[in-house]
């Protein structure tokens, strides 16, 4: 019983890891103030979900999911690209909320409010996942190989030409970088594992509907790459099991579980604010929040 | 090499260029001066394509770079020092340098699958532009660690190492101790022995006078005035633009 | 025109007439402080289940309730600022670190509201379920003509405010130049503790009128302020009169919209006016640039 538990909250770890990664590559080291990246995360879930409730296998499912997200990603680079600090993460927002609206309104594709349910469990070339601890192996490799990718992206040449973008756009500009691919890439790829996260979401829950993917889903991932510090994928890492586990005490103190949800966004908000006013640099962070 | 074709540009009821017109010699160091608000730092904005024109032309080398973008200029060959510090704060003095050599950084899958290692060839260059500019001990520390004029010096070194045939730079020795601005003097003499073509905006006139070929002033986002050091320094009308301000 | 355009057309005046006190106090609270204030929408909530609390469940005198609902409205506005906003201005912090701290408070007031008062709609039962009367074809109710003219009075009263008392004055001037309004002697502080006072107070009078028309849901602020905001960047965030605009054509624009739409796209259709005014014309119909491009 209370392995269940565990591995349970192991496999929320290692899908928060990946949705806080992804948004450090576009936050913190490219400077893309996308407060939109639950949206790469509901276009994963519902691609995923779609894909396989029609037969298509998960191994593809998983890589459409995160492929249109990419897409989706891309795509939202180009009007958004001359904008800047506060209009940006507005206009990220809006794009949210405009996801939002379309999973609650397409009804012959996402039967609205009524969610998907049934989603299967994930098959690969037969290995079936349906154990939660298999599930549990499947989340660490991917999370494992998505920090993997993003971390040899960022140590590597081109990461320091993020970080320049995100530094000083014009000045990376006049060294003859292409900035508007150099930030298209950042959110194409940033959006490209929100979407797997997605996926693996929406195979671990098995349904998914409108409401998880909300403005409020977005605090916490948001909490995650401040408190970590942006910049810094070992931050990341630190943060997402400290703040995926704080909470989770209030389980047991006896409160019903209407008040654990909210609580714990209580929890997440308080300590965001406390953050970017006494360190926002976070634990590890090499960049303040400008 | 460069020539300014009636460009004129402005903002909102203030013309900032006015129908300016003039050419900048190859292998030269040109000093482009005027009183503030005279439209140097406008002009150099709209030739490294970071302002659109409202009209005219420029062409460089031949080519009419008018409608670039600052990634297309400094690509044709133009590297641009801008009059407030552009370092990159939060990488190393290194990997500021780095970003200068090549664009083979921007290249995604490249990157990602670990073929564009930063060569031996690469770091030497960063370590000899260091030695140049006598500051070896900084390579790994990050850019808002250093002094203004540390920056500067930096910031030279990286328009330097940026692929280029033409060098802009907007006052260079400003807010510079003495002794730096001898080396930045002496740095930009050896550059044009090496060939370098050179455009600078300079209000320290001693400093512009003695070390450029040709100048041309600026007043009210026109030229003025153009000729040697000598002739400018005796020009009746650069007297007046100054004064008058 | 038929009586369904007359009709949309009057729904359209109502939901504008509550758009736009959602508009005017958060746009008021913008242009002074020069950034996104995102947790006005919670400020706007909480009025509105104040309200219910002490009416509907305390059984306090109406009138009573009302004033003590936006008094409690503004209360909170200015503690928001005293406790959190100003300490980040203390630290110099950029209007992106106060939009992220902003979206950080609305989403802790809502989840308050939530463990506080529950999921479930409710409903304040102050004004029995009323027959709308006939005027030009169309259907519309005392209350909604209430709701179009208390916005009208009290929009009204901004404007005078804005033009002709001292304090209106003061913070036009830190709206225009702070640092040239504080060599003047104006204490930029205090404006800003006013702005977060009257722009609370005004989002007060909307949760309230807002209650009384419609249900209460622990969302409705999220909903309202995106609104909001859409219509301030429509009509040109940075000037009340800007926000007044946008709402009026924003709400005409909903309720026309759903004449072509399924009536669940509705809110979509400020998100998506709200993207393509900041992507085509960020400064908004009047114009008022602020910096949206680099």
């Amino acid at each position: 019983m209370i392995e269940a538990y565990f591995i349970h909250l192991a496999i929320l770890v290692g899908i928060y890891l990946i949705l806080a990664l992804s948004l450090q590559l576009a936050l913190g080291y490219t400077g893309l103030i996308n407060l939109g990246h639950i949206a790469f995360f509901a276009i994963g879930a519902y691609t995923s979900a779609l894909l396989t409730l029609n037969g298509i296998p998960f191994i593809i499912a998983i890589l459409l999911a995160g492929v249109i997200s990419a897409f989706f990603g891309f795509l939202l680079s180009i009007p958004t690209n001359k904008l800047k600090g506060d209009y940006l993460a507005v206009a990220t927002l809006a794009f949210t909320f405009v996801v939002y609206a379309v999973t609650l309104n397409w009804t012959s594709l996402t039967r609205g409010p009524l969610g998907l349910p049934g989603i299967p469990k994930p098959s690969i070339f037969g290995l079936s996942f349906s154990s939660n601890l298999s599930f549990l192996i499947l989340t660490i490799i991917i999370a494992l190989a998505v920090y993997f990718i993003i971390k040899r992206l960022v140590d590597s040449p081109f990461g320091k030409v993020l970080e320049a973008t995100r530094d000083n756009e014009l000045a990376t500009k006049v060294l003859g970088k292409n900035t508007f691919k150099i930030k298209s890439i950042a959110l194409g790829t940033s959006a490209f594992f929100a979407g797997i996260a997605g996926s693996l979401y929406a195979h671990y829950i098995t349904y998914i509907d409108p409401s998880s993917f909300t403005i409020m889903a977005l605090i916490p991932i948001l909490c995650i790459v401040i408190i970590g510090g942006l910049a810094s994928l070992k931050g990341t890492i630190l943060a997402t099991i400290i703040l995926i586990l704080l909470p989770e005490p209030l389980r047991f103190i006896g409160f019903p579980s209407s008040v654990v949800g909210p609580m714990r966004q209580i929890i997440y908000a308080l300590i965001l604010l406390l953050i970017l006013i006494y360190r926002p640099k976070g634990l590890f962070g090499k960049v303040e929040l400008d | 090499m460069l020539k300014i074709k009636k460009l004129s540009k402005h903002f909102g009821g203030v013309n900032a260029v006015n129908n300016c017109s003039f050419d900048i010699k190859e292998n030269h160091i040109t000093a482009l001066i005027g009183p503030n608000g005279s439209g140097k730092s406008t002009v150099f904005n709209l030739v490294s394509g970071v302002l659109k024109e409202d009209s005219g032309k420029i062409t460089y080398d031949k080519i009419d770079i008018t409608h670039f973008s600052p990634e297309q200029a400094s690509n044709a060959g133009i590297s641009r020092l801008f009059q407030k510090s552009q370092l990159f704060d939060n990488l190393t003095i290194k990997e500021n340098l780095l970003l200068a050599i090549d664009n083979e950084d921007t290249k995604f899958w490249k990157n990602m699958l670990g073929q564009n290692k930063i060569t031996k060839e690469k770091e030497v260059k960063v370590e000899e532009m260091l030695k140049l500019v006598e500051m070896e001990s900084f390579s790994n520390k990050l850019g808002r660690e250093l002094s203004f004029g540390q920056k500067r010096l930096i910031e030279i070194a990286r328009t330097i190492l940026n692929p280029h045939k033409l060098l802009m730079l907007d006052e260079p020795i400003a807010g510079v101790t003495p002794k730096l601005r001898t080396k930045i003097s002496e740095i930009l003499l050896d550059l044009k022995k090496q060939g370098a073509t050179i455009l600078l905006i300079e209000h320290d006139m001693n400093f512009a006078l003695n070390i450029a070929d040709e100048v041309i002033v600026l007043d009210e986002g026109k030229v003025i005035a153009k000729g040697t050091p000598k002739q400018i320094k005796n020009n009746k009308k650069v007297l007046e633009a100054y004064l008058g301000d | 025109m038929s009586s369904i355009a007359i009709q949309l057309l009057f729904n359209g005046l109502i939901a504008g007439a509550i758009y736009a006190l959602v508009a005017s106090g958060f746009s008021l609270i913008y242009s002074t402080n020069k950034f996104i204030h995102f947790a006005h929408g919670a400020v706007i909530a909480f009025s509105a289940y104040i309200l219910y609390f002490l009416f509907s469940v305390l059984g306090i005198n109406f009138g009573f309730s009302v004033v003590l609902a936006i008094a409690f409205a503004s209360l909170l506005g200015y503690v928001l600022d005293i406790a959190v906003y100003k300490q980040l201005r203390k630290k110099k912090a950029s209007s992106v670190i106060l939009l992220i701290a902003s979206v950080g408070l609305l989403i802790l007031l809502e989840s308050l509201i939530l463990i506080l008062f529950g999921a479930e709609v409710k409903t304040i039962g102050f004004i029995k379920v009323s027959k709308g009367m006939e005027f030009l074809g169309a259907i519309i109710t005392p209350l909604q003509i209430f709701i179009i003219f208390s916005s009208i009075i009290i929009l009204i009263g901004l404007f005078i405010f804005m033009k002709k008392t001292k304090l209106g004055k003061a913070m036009r001037a830190v709206s225009d130049n702070k640092d040239v309004a504080e060599i003047v002697g104006i204490s930029s502080e205090k404006i800003y503790s006013w702005s977060f006072i009257i722009g609370s107070a005004i989002a007060g009078i909307a949760g309230i009128l807002i209650a009384l028309e419609q249900n209460l849901e622990p969302t409705m602020g999220t909903n309202l302020i995106i609104k909001g905001f859409a219509a301030a960047i429509i009509g040109g965030i940075g000037s009340v009169h800007g926000a007044v605009l946008g709402a009026f054509l924003l709400g005409i624009v909903e309720n026309f919209g759903i004449w072509y739409l399924p009536s669940g796209y509705k809110d979509a259709i400020a998100f998506v006016l709200l993207f393509i005014f900041l992507l085509f014309r960020p400064q908004g119909i009047l114009g008022i640039k602020r910096r949206a491009e680099k």
